[in-house]
């Protein structure tokens, strides 16, 4: 008797045991890229923040679910797809040729499939891309690249807007010398004029405008083609936790909030986590910046990502790739749907810089003070010039292409002084058309903020 | 089929330097591609990084449905990544790496020791120099092209991905021209281990053909 109730009694105190044993545990390993603006929504900061872990799911057969959630960090989109084959990522987060490689390569396997589930962010027109030239250099336009050696990371983004805007400039390539290099290398080289342009994905050509060592000529935007981000998941993973893909999708969508609530504090923090200096992430994610957050998949998405595979088939030809089956909305409905929002209004707005940053202030950023705006270019050099005749510290300065509507740099913009009104202009070629126009001189930003510089 | 047999016995008699080949080449290969590295971007490693590779391996085995598939991602499986970061930038990026994988050391292995064969073959067959120099070339392409396949260095600049064509633009190939012939490199490889497999029988052949012809032929006439 006695050892049967002993018995009785350790199987009793056992059974809790027994059941945290057998409590599963969930790997999600997600593959980002913390020097890749556009994929911060689905990376870095959902990571910082701890938003995945917020939506996962608590109930029903995840009630006694471990969770191993894994991030790593990667320079490009290719190394992820090649650890998402062998399943040590389950979801990657990439630009939109690398994604398309992702596809290509699953669907050439004959067991394995990823799915491309939702969107990070978008420039409309295919800013993000640009080609950079030497900050002392004399070239000012794609034309002036014949016979010139032109850098860009081979199978990146960049590297496709390159070769579209060299075909739209009737420039074939035996005409100039394509170089593969990384952005880093790039960037380098830019800075010690060792070559003469290179073209680079988000957020490099602005951080070499930052830094002052390079200056844009050409604006990914000029291609036309909508230059997006996603995120891919593994498909065998999403079939057999979708709620883990739709509570990644939430984070995703929660990431975008954050960031538009308060884009001073948000670039702040992800300069502190990626080492991106703020400035040139504020280009990217402040109003009127280039991104437009937005994780819907919009028909036009597709469009762009089927012409992509088609510059990639002829350039690297790669494996061929069934969008039907590789792109769902599923999973990002079904997220939208568990938040109360309106998918398909979100899907059907499109934000094009043009229109959206019409009107929009000129900003200054001041070390201590933060961002202030002002309605006219006058009242912006005035608060310029008097800011520096005190001393004061600008972290940066921001202005609006007249014509394409995108965010610049004070400091790179060409500016045209016509009567006592100012215009900027991305490049120097519509700066000068437009100051023949209107009677105007193109002048530096120095000589602009100059005009209200009070002697003495 | 006396050739083949030649070849057994030549490879049960000395299977040990053979085998001493294959090691020797396929870590020369390794060394090789380092200084290539090393050379090429002026700069030592300043990061190293060892992957659990039998237990990816068993990863991928449980998660790969399909024995093709799984055989083709275990390819590509590291087992150290020895290479040099950007830190000018961001939280830093891999600008260059030497990645050792085990299925190409296997490869690279199997070449050296196929190498060793042929030579060994080579000096026990009685035949003119510049017949033997021919030989000795034809074993040294197919070498070259199964080696030049098997290069695993990376550059951030081709997407990051170890592949053979890095080697090919490091050497200062066009980029274009690189990429284009990215996909030829299985072809390039079966070409390589063919030659060699063919040159390999036409020695046993040949070593095989006197005796054959002393057939019948008295020995002490």
């Amino acid at each position: 008797m006695k050892t049967f109730l002993k018995t009785t009694l350790t199987s009793t105190a056992l059974v809790p045991l027994a059941f945290a044993a057998w409590a599963e545990e969930i790997t999600i390993a997600i593959g980002h890229q913390s020097m890749c603006t556009d994929t911060y929504t689905a990376g870095i900061v959902v990571k910082e923040l701890g938003l995945l872990e917020k939506y996962l799911p608590t109930d029903g057969e995840y009630a006694d679910a471990e969770w191993n959630i894994t991030w790593s960090d990667y320079s490009s989109g290719g190394p992820i797809t090649n650890q998402m084959l062998a399943n040590k990522l389950n979801i990657g987060v990439m630009g939109d040729y690398p994604l398309i490689v992702n596809g290509a390569k699953f669907q050439e396997t004959d067991s394995l499939r990823s799915i491309y589930v939702a969107g990070t962010g978008y420039n409309l027109k295919g800013s993000g891309n640009a080609i950079v030239v030497p900050v002392e250099s004399d070239i000012y336009s794609i034309d002036q690249l014949r016979g010139k050696s032109v850098s860009t990371p081979v199978g990146s983004a960049a590297w496709g807007m390159l070769l579209k805007a060299m075909q739209d400039n009737d420039m074939p390539a035996g005409e100039y010398v394509l170089k593969n290099q990384s952005p880093a290398v790039g960037a380098a080289n830019i800075a010690a004029g060792k070559i003469d342009a290179h073209s680079d994905f988000c957020p490099w050509s602005e951080i070499m405008e930052f830094r002052g060592t390079g200056r844009k000529i050409y604006d990914g935007s000029e291609a036309g083609v909508p230059y997006l981000h996603g995120v891919v998941v593994r498909e065998d993973f999403a079939e057999e936790y979708p709620e883990v893909v739709e509570a990644f999708l939430k984070a995703v969508i929660e990431a975008g909030d954050w960031i538009r609530e308060d884009p001073m504090r948000a670039v702040t923090e992800m300069e502190t986590w990626t080492g991106v200096e703020k400035e040139v992430l504020y280009l990217y994610f402040s109003e009127g910046g280039h991104l437009t957050l937005d994780p819907t998949i919009k028909t036009e998405w597709v469009d762009a990502l089927k012409f992509d595979h088609g510059v990639l088939v002829r350039e690297k030809a790669i494996p061929p790739l069934d969008f039907e089956a590789w792109i769902t909305e599923d999973y990002i409905k079904a997220a939208y749907a568990d938040m109360g929002l309106d998918y398909e209004a979100d899907k059907a707005a499109t934000i094009d810089p043009k229109e959206a940053n019409a009107g929009l202030p000129a900003e200054i950023w001041h070390a201590r003070d933060g961002v202030s705006t002002y309605e006219t270019m006058p009242e912006f050099l005035a608060a310029v010039a008097t800011m520096r005749g005190t001393g004061a510290k600008l972290n940066a300065t921001y202005v609006y292409d007249s014509e394409t509507g995108l965010k610049l740099f004070g400091k790179t913009a060409f500016w045209v002084k016509a009567d006592e009104d100012y215009a900027t202009f991305l490049r120097k070629g519509e700066a000068e058309d437009y100051a023949a126009t209107h009677a105007g001189e193109v002048i530096t930003f120095d000589a602009a903020i100059a005009d209200f510089t009070s002697e003495g | 089929m006396a050739p083949l047999s030649i070849i057994a016995g030549e490879i049960r008699q000395r299977w040990r330097p053979l085998l001493i080949w294959g090691v020797l080449f396929a870590a020369l290969h390794q060394v090789a591609m380092f200084l290539a590295l090393v050379l090429r971007f002026r700069d030592w490693p300043n990061y190293v990084t060892f992957y659990d590779w039998p237990g990816n391996v068993l990863h991928i085995i449980r998660s790969t449905p399909s024995v093709r598939d799984m055989i083709g991602i275990i390819r590509e499986e590291w087992l150290i990544e020895i290479g040099r970061m950007n830190y000018d930038y961001g939280t830093g990026i891999s600008e260059w790496s030497l990645n050792i994988m085990p299925s190409r050391l296997l490869v690279l292995c199997l070449l050296g020791a196929m190498v060793g064969l042929a030579f060994s073959l080579l000096r026990r067959n009685a035949c003119a120099a510049p017949t033997r120099a021919g030989l000795k070339a034809t074993t040294g392409l197919g070498a070259f092209m199964v080696a030049l396949t098997n290069v695993t260095m990376s550059w951030v600049v081709c997407c990051a991905t170890p592949t053979w064509v890095v080697g090919l633009a490091m050497l200062g190939l066009g980029t274009s021209t690189s990429l284009a012939l990215e996909r030829s490199g299985p072809l390039l490889s079966v070409m390589g281990f063919g030659l060699l497999t063919a040159l390999i029988l036409y020695l046993a052949w040949r070593k095989s053909r006197p005796a054959q012809q002393s057939k019948g032929v008295p020995a002490h006439a």
